[in-house]
């Protein structure tokens, strides 16, 4: 059965068409990633199935229980969450009050303590010891994570990621991917991923979604959509490889 | 000791909750104790309201984050409310003609902030500012209500001032104690989140609406019933006192140089506002002004936490040197 | 022979409030080099970038441009001497056009008088900026925006410049024209200093390379060393 099912979303700005008519359907404990062109309507899709947006005309079905049309703090206890591309803590609020916020307000009470259920989700992440810091404290990567760990909190079914790679140098980029991996084997959390780093995205997603000028041009396995022409000429520039292997030059000279 | 620890919820700290009743009790005996004029009495009488509606408006204003300069709206209507039940409904004992005054200056909080907090920062503070000013003028033209610029004149009940301290006092207690419990209950972390970035508290469950109307509500509501305190204690009121802008400014002056989102500031700023008040007025009363807005300068320049923050300061300063001795 | 370094960092270091950010930091650019600095989030890479324009003072130091010192000179000067930075996220004004967002690019002086002249230049280097010349540069994609930071920082005439990580958030196609842009002006005899996550390009296009980590230098050598080097394979390339 789908967790997730968007049928032909749009959304229109005035004149601009930034979404138009896209449909999606997540599976129970997939990972589907989403690529696209900057400006190609990836972070305004999220914000229309999160329900911080609302779209100008489509559905958004959570286990076939219709979520599009509710505002986000009824979108997030039925399920779904998302994460930010541009990373918003609560800068006035702790590391662990941070994911408590999310845990008393996002996740449906089932008997769960708050503080317990933030300080898993901050353990899971690797910021137990960071508790009591404020954001400001934190690199990058600890406040990427932060923001995974709030949205952990909240208990959802389905997890929509937005750039949650972007900026983390290689090795972070590894241990990040490893824990995405993680929440949909061991949480059973199905996911939505945006990003532009491809080998970690191509590397964890079981399917893939194209999307250019708010249109859908391609879906299908990793491998198939990499050598879409279409998906070529408006995203990746050159065929790509999917899988890791050394990039060295042997002269270690600069390309021309 | 800590079988009391183990019934009281683990947000309440004992020694806030020692300190909280000590000063109830030193207050409540205080003018049998001592011999306080009329004056001082009264004064202190004054005072506890004030304190109380800085607190409310501090809910809004501090905890929330969106500045109102509009809060005496909800002053004055309470008051006005207060005072035409007096008038008409004479059975009704004077404390429940506060409780509908605040009830329905809870209401036109909701009925104003509602739709207003849709803006946020400065753009909602500068609705306020004529939400303020146009509640006062269609008040003051709505004769039949308030009286006109001649306002309302109270049946004067000359036992009634003297025990009007007690009143504030536990009037001041329940606003006291409703600020700690707030600030550190759930709902609480919620204003927190949503002071610090709405979009994302609403991403995370946080019913952004819903806990921004609750606040309205309560702090209006406790405007309300300070306003109904006021025009018991005055036995008159009438529109351009009780809806001034000044008397809006003075909500926030007092919760900003005490510390705005503080739990204790606004008492602090309270205080502060009432002394400079009853001293400068006499002698200087252009000047009290003058200094207020000094003082806000200062405040916000200097140290954004106002007194509350200097206090945290020393006594962090002090931990420090105890630490390295 | 030996050529005297074009930027020469002694000893730096910076610090923001009590927390020290850059310990001791040493290296140098010659003329005509990319040098690419690679390290972790917060190892000091974009402070490294705005201490030498300017941006952050060290507290102790040197910093030396042909053999002068810097650390007098404000940042605005030092961008008339030819040290031009293209920050971290772009930092365009998205209010402004396209144009005008380049024309502020050649703010001081002797940039001012060579304005028309460069902004030929530019466009004749970004075609696609000259289609977009009015419109706002908010409006731009990711990469145009990226395309839009460098030409600004090309309106100074920089012979140092400074890119700091100009592949975040692009789709792979616009990376590729970003590091033929890069290459290109390496060939016009820019210098660059490049900061980069994708190690894979930045190692393609650089010279040398410094790994900063916790605000030191661990590793240095030039770009087919550091391509070899084991913990860097292991870790970076092993993606």
């Amino acid at each position: 059965m789908n967790i997730l099912r968007v049928e032909k979303l749009s959304k229109s700005f005035g004149g601009l068409r930034a979404v138009d008519s896209v449909s999606l359907e997540l599976a129970r404990g997939e990972i589907l990633g989403v690529i696209g062109p900057n400006g190609a309507g990836k972070t305004t899709l999220f914000s229309m199935i999160a329900g911080s947006l609302t779209p100008t005309s489509g559905s958004v079905y959570l286990q076939e229980r219709r979520v599009s049309g509710l505002p986000a703090n009824r979108v997030v206890r039925a399920g779904v969450v998302r994460t930010h591309q541009i990373v918003r803590p609560f800068n006035n609020l702790t590391v662990l009050e941070n994911v408590m916020v999310a845990a008393m307000f996002g996740a449906v009470a089932r008997g769960l303590q708050p503080r317990a259920v933030a300080l898993e989700a901050l353990s899971f992440v690797g910021l137990a010891d960071r508790a009591q810091q404020y954001p400001h404290g934190l690199t990058l990567v600890g406040r990427k994570r932060l923001e995974l760990a709030r949205a952990l909190a909240t208990q959802p079914q389905a997890l929509l990621l937005d750039e949650v790679i972007a900026g983390l140098n290689p090795v972070e980029a590894i241990e990040m991917t490893k824990l995405i991996r993680v929440i949909r084997d061991q949480r059973s959390i199905s996911i939505i991923i945006i990003e532009h780093i491809l080998a970690a995205l191509m590397s964890i997603s079981d399917r893939v979604a194209v999307l250019d000028y708010g249109k859908k041009i391609a879906e299908g396995k990793p491998a198939e959509v990499v050598k879409n022409p279409l998906v070529i000429e408006a995203y990746l520039g050159e065929p790509q490889k999917t899988g890791s292997e050394s990039t060295s030059r042997s002269d270690g000279g600069p390309a021309q | 000791m800590n079988a009391i620890r183990r019934w009281m919820p683990e947000w309440l700290s004992p020694t806030a909750l020692g300190l909280f009743a000590g000063a109830v009790a030193a207050l409540h005996f205080l003018p049998r104790a001592v011999e306080l004029s009329p004056y001082d009495h009264n004064q202190i009488t004054l005072a506890f309201v004030f304190i109380a509606a800085a607190l409310a408006w501090n809910w809004l204003g501090g905890f929330v984050g969106q500045v109102s300069f509009g809060h005496s709206a909800m002053f004055g209507v309470g008051g006005f409310v207060a005072a035409r039940l007096i008038l008409t409904a004479t059975a009704l004992p004077f404390w429940l003609t506060w409780l509908a005054g605040g009830a329905i200056a809870g209401l036109y909080a909701l009925a104003w902030g509602h739709p207003t907090l849709r803006l946020r920062g400065p753009y909602f503070s500068i609705a306020t500012i004529g939400v303020g000013e146009a509640t006062r003028l269609l008040l003051t033209y709505w004769t039949q209500f308030t009286g006109g610029v001649s306002g309302l004149m109270l049946p004067i009940n000359p036992d009634l001032k003297y025990s009007l301290y007690w009143y504030g006092l536990y009037f001041l207690a329940l606003v006291a104690a409703a600020s700690y419990v707030l600030r550190h209950s759930r709902l609480g972390l919620g204003l927190l989140a949503i002071k610090s970035d709405v979009d994302a508290a609403a991403d995370v469950g946080v019913g952004v609406v819903f806990c921004q109307d609750l606040v309205l509500f309560l702090s209006g509501a406790v405007l309300g019933v300070a306003g109904g305190f006021y025009a018991s204690y005055f036995s008159f009121i009438e529109p351009n006192d009780m809806f001034g802008f000044d008397r809006s400014i003075s909500f926030v002056l007092m919760a900003v140089i005490g510390g705005v989102g503080t739990v204790f500031g606004p008492v602090l700023g309270a205080i502060v506002f009432v002394l400079l008040r009853q001293f400068l007025i006499a002698s200087y009363p252009q000047l009290y002004l003058g200094l207020y807005g000094v003082l806000l300068i200062v405040v916000v320049l200097f140290e954004p936490l106002g007194l509350s923050g200097l206090i945290f300061r020393l006594t962090r300063r002090l931990r420090t040197l105890r630490a390295a001795r | 022979m030996t050529q005297q370094a074009l930027l020469e960092v002694r000893d730096i270091v910076v610090a923001y409030g009590d927390i020290e950010v850059l310990h001791a930091l040493s290296f140098d650019i010659r003329e005509g080099e990319i040098v690419t600095l690679l390290g972790s989030n917060g190892a000091g890479k974009t402070t490294t970038l705005r201490a030498i324009a300017g941006i952050r003072r060290p507290r102790s130091g040197e910093i030396l441009y042909r053999g002068q010192s810097l650390l007098r000179i404000a940042a605005s000067a030092r961008a008339e001497l030819g040290i031009s930075l293209v920050p971290e996220g772009r930092e365009l004004w998205h209010q402004l056009t396209v144009r005008e967002n380049l024309e502020l690019g050649a703010y001081g002086q002797t940039a001012r008088r060579k304005s028309a002249a460069n902004l030929n230049r530019v466009f004749h280097l970004f075609p696609r900026l000259l289609e977009r010349e009015r419109q706002l540069a908010g409006s731009l994609s990711g990469g145009e925006q990226q395309m839009c930071a460098i030409g600004r920082a090309l309106m100074s005439e920089p012979k140092l410049l400074m890119l700091d990580e100009p592949s975040l958030g692009l789709a792979p196609i616009m990376v590729e024209q970003v590091f033929k842009v890069i290459a290109q002006l390496h060939a016009s005899g820019i210098t660059l200093l490049l900061v980069e996550q994708n190690l894979k390009k930045a190692l393609e296009i650089a010279h040398r390379g410094y790994v900063i980590e916790t605000g030191r230098i661990k590793i240095q050598g030039s770009s087919a060393e550091l391509s070899c080097n084991e913990s860097i394979r292991a870790a970076y390339l092993g993606l």
